[in-house]
């Protein structure tokens, strides 16, 4: 399933998921599914848009150009919140057992899920010319309920490790060593909760500003055949 | 004896707003004039070029040889506040210069309360205090007497950014160097000594090289000339590198990194060899486009590597 998702270190998911014992694996596993088919259709979308570029030119040239807005609308942005995903599927959730079972986990997967499915719908469209009105006004609404909610969610989860991280030692070094290093994952991980303060206002407002601009524009989009 | 007298032309000159396209002033001597009228740009953050999207013109750019006719058209552009250079430098190398030494001495509240104002039983840890102290104090004194910049100003958020990662950096690596549980080089007295005429011989290297490109440009001059050997055997590098003052920086922090076996200060070492080779790939390209005699021996930063 994912085979057509060229690079992309999520694939490993669907592998590692099964193997892990029953219970709290089972919504890792099934938020990892979704996101598998969802990352593979978000992929595959630009690589049709791709391939019907060069077959509408008959040349490689400016291919890029083609693809550019949603490769960006992927990338842009998006770093950071792929960033911080990985970081909470790996780093946090599945690394702190005790943590899979709690609510908070369900109320980040769900925001994320939602919100991933609205977002590759809209490429898709908007690839294909094709955008309803209606997925874009999805697009730039549903975030007003669904980022504070993934925050919280994630927020939540990450103070649930705390306990575990500090009485367990998890991925810290202490001195004396001799490459003269030490890291505390306990307080690296008060440090990014932290950092959800600046980011994430940034990142709402962001998508106000963002939200103001496209919808702004109603007269001129509402179907595009 | 008498003198062909000069036929001298006077341009009308309007300036528009980049973005805007409104109409500014006339003005007949761009910047100084620009600045009379709006004391709010002054000149160092004035941009003016002939196209709104072209390249900034240069002060030493005479009207007369641009491409204009009688009524000239030049576009501005705010770059924003500007710092002067010289004041980037000092006060970014300051920092560290005061912070490693604030986390030598121990100064409360960064160790155990038990560990103020002691000193370390390792002689590496006094070794590494006096290097680190050296190599800044032998950069503030190049920036007050050995540089010569092209540029007199960058924008003032650079300030920030600058300063952030030369204090930043400096603290995280003087934490561990000056830390009570601080363990020495594996390999002793051998590594440390190593270490050393590595690090002395590309500061005296970096030096050299900081000097022989300050006599390639006349005082209060901003002319560019390639770089050549001369008698000092640390500029012979120019035969092989277009930036050894970058190289030999590098090979100043690997001694460093080498004499403190500290993962941090190996860190700073990456990181700042990074952002050299980029400058020294810049460097090497404007080079390579404003000669056409440029050396083809030569690599940006590394001999034959990069």
């Amino acid at each position: 399933m994912s085979a057509a998702a060229p690079g992309t270190s999520k694939a490993a998911h669907s592998d590692v998921a099964p193997k892990r014992k029953k219970g709290p694996g089972a919504l890792a596993t099934a938020y990892l599914v979704i996101y598998n088919v969802v990352m593979t259709a978000g992929w595959l979308v630009i690589a049709v848009g791709l391939v019907r570029a060069y077959l509408a030119r008959g040349s490689y040239h400016g291919l890029y150009y083609s693809i550019e807005k949603p490769l960006k609308f992927f990338q842009t942005g998006a770093i950071l919140e792929v960033m911080s995903r990985v970081f909470l599927t790996w780093a946090v959730t599945h690394s702190v057992r005790e943590v899979q079972s709690e609510d908070s986990v369900l109320l980040f997967v769900t925001a994320w899920t939602v919100t991933e499915i609205i977002r590759y719908s809209f490429y898709t469209f908007s690839l294909l010319n094709h955008l309803p009105f209606l997925i874009k006004w999805a697009r730039y609404t549903f975030f007003f309920v669904l980022y504070p909610m993934g925050v919280t969610g994630e927020l939540l989860t990450i103070y649930a490790a705390l306990p575990y991280v500090q009485k367990t030692g998890l991925y810290s070094v202490t001195l004396p060593n001799k490459y003269n290093f030490s890291f505390d994952y306990y307080t690296f991980l008060i440090l990014i909760m932290i950092s959800y303060i600046p980011l994430f206002p940034q990142l709402y407002f962001h998508m106000i500003r963002q939200r103001k601009k496209v919808l702004g524009h109603v007269e001129d989009y509402s179907k595009v055949e | 004896l008498s003198r062909a007298k000069k036929a001298v032309v006077f341009f009308e000159v309007e300036i528009l707003d980049a973005k805007t396209k409104d109409k500014l002033c006339f003005l007949d001597k761009v910047r100084t004039y620009f600045f009379s009228s709006y004391p709010q740009w002054y000149p160092a953050r004035q941009s003016i070029r002939l196209d709104p999207k072209g390249k900034s013109l240069k002060d030493e750019d005479v009207l007369q040889h641009l491409p204009v006719g009688t009524t000239a058209t030049f576009y501005f552009r705010d770059l924003g506040a500007q710092i002067s250079w010289v004041t980037v430098f000092l006060t970014e190398y300051t920092g560290p210069l005061v912070i490693y030494l604030m986390f030598y001495f121990r100064v409360p509240f960064i160790y155990a309360p038990k560990y103020d104002f002691t000193t370390s039983k390792h002689w590496v840890v006094h070794l590494a205090c006096m290097c680190h102290s050296f190599h800044y104090v032998k950069r503030l004194l190049e920036t007050l007497f050995v540089h010569r910049f092209s540029h007199g100003t960058m924008p003032l958020r650079n300030i920030f950014k600058n300063c952030t990662y030369y204090w930043g950096f400096a603290a995280w690596m003087a934490y561990y160097i000056n830390h009570p549980l601080y363990t020495p080089p594996i390999y002793g007295e051998q590594q440390i000594r190593l270490a050393l005429i590595v690090f002395l011989f590309c500061q005296i290297g970096n030096f050299s090289i900081h000097v022989a490109l300050r006599n390639l440009r006349p005082p209060g001059s901003k002319t560019r000339k390639i770089p050549y050997p001369t008698k000092n055997p640390f500029t012979w590098i120019f035969l092989l590198v277009s930036c050894p003052n970058y190289t030999y920086e590098l090979g100043s922090w690997l001694g460093f990194t080498l004499m403190t076996q500290c993962l941090p200060v190996a860190f700073f070492t990456l990181v700042g060899f990074i952002q050299m080779t980029v400058w020294a790939k810049g460097k090497h390209r404007s080079y390579l486009k404003e000669f056409r005699d440029y050396p083809p021996l030569r690599s940006p930063i590394l001999p034959f590597v990069l």
